[in-house]
C-alpha cells in the first residue's frame, strides 16, 4: 500500500457504508464522482480515499438493496449512475446509525474514563 | 438473502456487470477530469490527474469484483482456461506428464477396484458380518457327530448348518435336448443351512424343516448357472423331477444370479440338497462336513469361540482324540484370508508406482516454473497475490492430474478386464469386480492428493523468487538456487529408493518362482493328458461291472493311436481331492488313538506310476494280477517309508488301513515305495502317501458300505501321448462314449496346465509386481534423464566457462556424471534400508528365498546402477560437447 500521511484517517472498515448511506438520505440520489467530491470536501480533506474505493461500498449496498442505481445526465450534460437509498436503506440506516452513536459513545467513554 | 443471491447471479452476469463498471469508471474519470480542466490544466494534465485521483483503475476494479462475486469461483474458472491454454502450449510436457500420471492412477484404480470387491465388500449375505465357520484348526472339516453335538450344545449362534462335497451325475432326461449327462459339483446341506445365509431363491422356496430325515431327502435346488444352462430358464423347473446319480430328485427352487455357496471351498457347487447324515449320524472320526453358523446379535466371534472351546474340551474328555482345535472365525477371513497379503502388497506397489511417477511430474514441473519465472514476475507486479499465483499453478495441477486421471479410468476399465482374465481362480469373488461409488471415490481422492503432491513443491518455488531478478535477466537464471538443486536431488533420490523397493519385491517374486518352478513335483507332467469319467447313474456303476468297465476302459485308450501309456488313479495329485487314513503296522502294538500312523490315500489302477513317470524305488510297481484274488498290495510314498520305517527296507512289511469299529484288520503287503509326488500344495513338503489297487478294494469297486460308495463312482484316467495330449481329448472321449453315451467326463486336462494352475497364485503376483517394478525403474530412469539433461542446460554457461578455463572434457563428464550418480546413490542407500524393512512383510508369500537375499539386492543394485549411469552418460556427454564461445554467445 502507498504510505499515507499520518494526519489523514483511513476509512474503517464498514463506516463508508454508513457515510454513503446517509449522504444519500440528505442529498437525495448522486453519482458516484459527487459522493466522492462531497465527502472531501465535509472531512476538510482530513479524510482521505481513493475515489475508485468507492465502487466496493456502492456494489455492496446495491445487492442489499439499500441503494439503488439509474443512468442519467449530470448538469455538463455526461452521463452517470445515480444513486438513491430505497425504503430498506432508510430503515437499515436508521439502525447503523444508532449502533454507531451508541459503539462510539462507548469507544469516547472508554478512552477518557478508562485510563 | 439477496446479497448472495446478487453475488451468484452476478457469476453468470459477470460480462454485464464488468462493462457497466468499465462504463460507471469512464464517466467518474471524466467528471474528475472536468474539474481539473476547470481548475486550469490542460486536458491530458488533467486525464492523468484525474488518473492519480482515482487511484488504480484495474486494482478498483479487482476490489469491485471480489465484492461483487464470489471471485474465488471467477478465478477458478479463469484459472482452468489459462492453465489449459498453457497446458496446449507445452504439448510435448503435457503428454510425458499425462502419460505418467495415466500410468499411475490407472494402475492404482485397477488394483484398488480389485481389493475393493474382493477384501473390501462383504460377502454377499444378508448381515455376512454375523457369519462364521466352526472348523478345526480354522479350515478342516468336521465329523457328523461331533457337529450335532455343537448344534445342540452352544449358545452364541442364532443357527448352525453344515454342507459337504457331493459330486454328482446329472443324466439327460430331456429327449429333445441333445447335451450329454454331467458331472456336476453340488452341497449336501443341512435343512437350516441356506435360511441361515438370508438370501431368498429367484424360484420356488429353500428346504423346510423334516426335509433333511431320511427318506424324504431327494429335493434339490438349483444354482442359477445350472438353471440357465441345462433348463433353458424354464420356469416349470419347480416340481420337475431330475436324475441325479441315478437317483430320482425334485428341484423346489432356484437361486438368484449372485449366489454362491461355498465361499471359500466347493466354490463352484452348482446344486444344494437335502443332508440326511445316514449312519454317519454317530460318526466322529469321518471329518467331511464344513460348519457355517450365524452369531446371535451381539455376540463376538471371540465370545462364539469360548464357548465352543468349553463344548469341545468337554467332548474331547468324553471321546479321545476327537474335538481338538475347534476355531470360529469370521466366515469372510477364510474368503480373504490367504488373497488379502498378497492384493495390499500390489496395492503397496502402485502405490510406489504412482509417487514415483509424481516425482517425475513435480521436477518437470519444476523445470518449466523456472523457465516461467518472468511470466510470474509480470503476474505478480500487476497485483497478483502469492496465493492467487500458487493457486493458479495447483489449478493446472489439478488440470494435469484430472487429464491423467481421466484416461487412467480408461486404462484401468481395461487393466482390471485383463486382470480379472488373468487371475487364477483362487482369487474369491474376483469375477464380480467392478467399479462402484468407493473406487470412483478412490479416483477422486487419488488425483487431488496427487495434484498436491507434485503440484505443491514447484509451486512454492515459483514463488519464492526474486522477482525483479527474474525480470531483469529475462527470464533465465544462470543457475537455480540452492534450495531448487535441493528438491531436484531430493525427488530423484526418492525415486530410486522407490524403484529400489519395487525392484526388491519383484526380484523376490521372481527369484521364488523359479525356485517353485524347479521344484521337482515327483512325476514328469510334459506330454499328460487327464480327464474324471464318473460312473454314478450308469449301468456301469453296478459293483459287478465296475471292474470290467475300468479294466476294458484303459485298454480301449492304451490302443489308441498316439497313446503311450494309460493308467488310471481316483485323485489326481495336484488337481484332486486329497483324503487321509490311520493305519496299523503289523507287528507293533495297537496305538493310542491320537497315535496312528497316518498317509494320504489314493486308489490307482496298473499303468499309473508308468503314465506318470512317478519313479518306483524300491520293489515293483501294480500289475494286472494284483486283483481281487491276489493277496492285497499296498504301495507307499519314499516319505512314509522314511517315517514309519526308518533305516528299514519296508517292501513285505504288512499294514491295515483303518478298519473302524467292526472289521478285522485286512493285511496288505508292501510290494514297492515310490518317489514323493506333490499333493495338494505346491509349495509344501509330501505327506506319507499309500497307494492302494483298485481291483482290490471293494469301496471303489461299489461292493462296500453305501455312504463310501457315492465317494468311489468316479475315476481319474491319465494318458501319456506321443504329441500334443490336447490333440487327443477327443479321441479319449469317444472311447469312453463307446461304452455309454450317459457317461459324463469332466475336468479334461493336460497335466502341464495342473502344474501351471498350482503355481498360478506365485506367477499372477510375480507378473504384477514385475510389470510395476518394470515401470518404477523405467520412470526412475526417465526422473533422473530429465534432471541431468535439464541441469546440462541450465549450466551451459558454467561448464562453458569451465572448458574455456581449460577444464578437460573428461573432468567435466565426471563432474556430470557424480552429480547424477550421487543422486541415485542417496536413493539406493534408503531403498536398501526400507526395502530390508519391508520385505520382511512377503516372507510368508516367498518360497526358496529369504526376504533379505543377497543375490537380490545385488542384482537390484546393479539393475539400478546401470539405469542410473545410462540415464546421465547421455546429457553428461552432450556436456562435454558444450562449445565455450557458443555457450558464452548464447546467453
Amino acid at each position: 500500500m502507498p504510505s499515507e500521511d499520518a494526519d489523514r484517517i483511513v476509512v474503517l472498515q464498514g463506516t463508508l457504508d454508513l457515510i454513503v448511506l446517509r449522504m444519500l438520505e440528505t442529498m437525495g440520489p448522486q453519482h458516484a464522482y459527487a459522493i466522492a467530491t462531497r465527502l472531501e470536501q465535509l472531512s476538510g480533506n482530513l479524510l482521505h480515499l481513493n475515489q475508485g474505493t468507492l465502487y466496493p461500498a456502492l456494489v455492496r449496498l446495491e445487492q442489499q438493496r439499500r441503494i439503488k442505481g439509474v443512468w442519467g445526465k449530470t448538469e455538463s450534460n455526461r452521463e452517470a449512475k445515480f444513486y438513491a437509498i430505497t425504503k430498506a436503506g432508510q430503515k437499515a440506516l436508521a439502525g447503523e446509525m444508532r449502533r454507531w452513536r451508541r459503539m462510539s459513545g462507548l469507544v469516547e467513554k472508554l478512552l477518557t474514563e478508562g485510563a | 438473502m439477496h446479497r448472495f443471491f446478487a453475488r451468484f447471479v452476478s457469476l453468470f452476469r459477470g460480462e454485464d456487470a464488468e462493462r457497466e463498471l468499465a462504463r460507471e469508471i469512464e464517466s467518474h474519470l471524466a467528471l474528475l477530469q472536468e474539474k481539473f480542466e476547470r481548475g486550469g490544466l490542460a486536458p491530458l494534465e488533467a486525464r492523468l490527474a484525474a488518473r492519480r485521483a482515482y487511484g488504480g483503475v484495474e486494482q478498483a476494479k479487482e476490489l469491485h469484483r471480489e465484492v461483487r462475486s464470489f471471485v474465488w469461483l471467477e478465478h477458478l474458472a479463469k484459472d482452468i482456461r489459462y492453465g489449459w491454454r498453457s497446458l496446449l502450449r507445452t504439448p510435448g510436457f503435457t503428454a510425458v506428464a499425462v502419460t505418467a500420471l495415466a500410468l499411475g492412477i490407472g494402475a492404482n484404480t485397477a488394483i484398488f477396484s480389485v481389493v475393493n470387491t474382493v477384501l473390501l465388500q462383504p460377502l454377499a449375505y444378508k448381515e455376512a458380518d454375523r457369519l462364521v465357520t466352526v472348523l478345526h484348526n480354522g479350515t478342516g472339516p468336521v465329523a457328523t457327530a461331533n457337529y450335532i453335538d455343537w448344534r445342540d450344545q452352544s449358545h452364541s449362534f442364532e443357527a448352525m448348518g453344515a454342507a459337504a462335497y457331493w459330486s454328482s451325475n446329472l443324466s439327460n432326461t430331456d429327449p429333445s435336448n441333445s447335451n450329454p449327462a454331467e458331472r456336476v459339483l453340488g452341497l449336501k446341506v443341512t435343512q437350516n443351512l441356506l435360511p441361515l445365509l438370508g438370501i431368498e431363491p429367484l424360484l420356488g422356496r429353500l428346504f423346510i424343516p423334516g426335509e433333511d430325515q431320511e427318506g424324504s431327502e431327494h429335493e434339490v435346488i438349483l444354482s442359477y448357472r445350472l438353471w440357465q444352462r441345462r433348463f433353458n430358464r424354464d420356469p416349470n423347473v419347480l416340481g420337475r423331477p431330475i436324475t441325479l446319480n441315478g437317483e430320482a430328485y425334485t428341484v423346489v427352487g432356484v437361486m438368484p444370479p449372485a449366489f454362491r455357496f461355498a465361499p471359500f471351498w466347493a466354490t463352484h457347487a452348482e446344486l444344494w440338497a437335502p443332508d440326511a447324515f445316514g449312519n454317519t449320524i454317530h460318526d466322529r472320526g469321518g471329518n467331511h462336513l464344513r460348519v457355517f453358523a450365524r452369531l446371535k446379535p451381539g455376540v463376538t466371534s471371540k465370545q462364539a469361540q469360548a464357548d465352543m472351546a468349553t463344548i469341545a474340551a468337554r467332548l474331547e474328555k468324553q471321546y479321545p482324540a476327537t474335538n481338538r482345535a475347534v476355531m470360529v472365525r469370521p466366515l469372510k477371513e477364510n474368503v480373504v484370508g490367504k488373497i488379502e497379503t498378497p492384493l495390499l502388497m500390489l496395492l503397496g506397489a502402485v502405490g510406489f508406482v504412482l509417487l514415483i511417477a509424481c516425482a517425475n511430474v513435480a521436477h518437470m514441473l519444476l523445470a518449466r516454473t523456472s523457465d516461467r519465472q518472468k511470466e510470474i514476475a509480470v503476474r505478480t507486479a500487476l497485483g497478483a497475490g502469492r496465493t492467487r499465483i500458487i493457486s493458479q499453478f495447483l489449478t493446472e495441477s489439478l488440470l494435469l492430474a484430472a487429464v491423467g486421471a481421466t484416461l487412467g479410468l480408461l486404462l484401468a476399465l481395461w487393466g482390471t478386464k485383463a486382470l480379472v482374465a488373468l487371475s487364477p481362480a483362487y482369487i474369491p469373488r474376483v469375477e464380480t469386480v467392478g467399479m462402484d461409488g468407493r473406487v470412483v471415490l478412490f479416483l477422486l481422492a487419488v488425483t487431488v492428493v496427487t495434484a498436491v503432491l507434485f503440484g505443491l513443491a514447484p509451486a512454492l518455488h515459483a514463488t519464492s523468487g526474486n522477482l525483479s531478478g527474474a525480470l531483469k535477466e529475462g527470464g533465465r537464471g544462470d543457475s537455480d538456487g540452492i534450495g531448487h538443486n535441493r528438491l531436484r536431488s531430493f525427488l530423484v533420490a526418492s525415486e530410486f529408493a522407490l524403484a529400489f523397493i519395487l525392484l526388491i519385491g519383484a526380484g523376490l517374486m521372481i527369484r521364488s518362482f523359479f525356485a517353485l518352478q524347479s521344484v521337482d513335483p515327483g512325476f514328469n507332467p510334459h506330454n499328460v493328458l487327464s480327464m474324471v469319467v464318473s460312473v454314478a447313474g450308469s449301468k456301469e456303476e453296478a459293483p459287478a461291472r465296475r471292474a470290467i468297465f475300468y479294466r476294458q476302459l484303459l485298454q480301449r485308450v492304451r490302443a489308441l493311436p498316439g497313446v503311450a501309456s494309460a493308467g488310471a488313479i481316483n485323485h489326481l495329485p495336484l488337481a484332486g481331492d486329497m483324503w487321509d487314513r490311520g493305519f496299523l503296522i503289523e507287528g507293533r502294538p495297537k496305538p493310542q488313538p491320537d497315535a496312528w500312523p497316518v498317509g494320504i490315500y489314493r486308489i490307482v489302477m496298473p499303468g499309473y506310476f508308468d503314465t506318470m513317470r512317478l519313479p518306483v524305488r524300491r520293489g515293483r510297481a501294480l500289475t494286472d494280477s494284483d486283483d481281487a484274488r491276489a493277496p492285497g498290495v499296498v504301495i507307499i510314498n519314499e516319505r512314509a517309508a522314511k517315517r514309519y520305517w526308518p533305516g528299514q527296507d519296508p517292501v513285505g512289511k504288512h499294514i491295515a488301513i483303518d478298519p473302524g469299529k467292526t472289521d478285522l484288520p485286512v493285511w496288505l503287503s508292501v510290494i514297492g515305495v515310490v518317489a514323493n509326488a506333490k499333493q495338494e500344495d505346491w509349495a509344501a513338503e509330501p505327506y506319507p502317501e499309500m497307494y492302494l489297487a483298485a481291483l482290490q478294494n471293494r469301496d471303489f469297486l461299489g461292493e462296500s458300505a453305501e455312504s463310501i460308495r457315492a465317494h468311489m463312482t468316479y475315476i481319474t484316467l491319465v494318458l501319456r501321448t506321443v504329441g500334443n495330449p490336447a490333440d487327443m481329448v477327443s479321441a479319449v472321449k469317444n472311447t469312453v462314449w463307446s461304452f455309454d453315451r450317459n457317461l459324463p467326463i469332466s475336468d479334461v486336462a493336460t497335466m502341464d496346465r495342473v502344474v501351471a494352475d498350482a503355481t498360478a497364485q506365485p506367477r499372477f503376483e510375480m507378473l504384477l509386481l514385475g510389470m510395476f517394478a518394470a515401470v518404477a525403474l523405467a520412470l526412475a530412469a526417465v526422473g533422473i534423464y530429465g534432471v541431468m539433461s535439464y541441469s546440462v542446460a541450465r549450466r551451459t554457461r558454467e561448464i562453458g566457462i569451465r572448458i574455456s578455463l581449460g577444464a578437460g572434457r573428461a573432468d567435466v563428464l565426471r563432474m556430470v556424471m557424480r552429480q547424477g550418480m550421487l543422486q541415485a546413490l542417496a536413493g539406493a542407500t534408503v531403498g536398501v534400508v526400507s526395502a530390508l524393512l519391508l520385505s520382511q512383510l512377503m516372507a510368508k508369500m516367498l518360497y526358496g528365498v529369504r526376504p533379505s537375499d543377497p543375490v537380490t539386492f545385488g542384482g537390484v543394485a546393479v539393475i539400478l546402477g546401470l539405469a542410473a549411469l545410462l540415464a546421465t552418460c547421455v546429457p553428461a556427454r552432450k556436456a562435454t560437447r558444450i562449445e565455450p564461445i557458443l555457450a558464452l554467445r548464447n546467453e
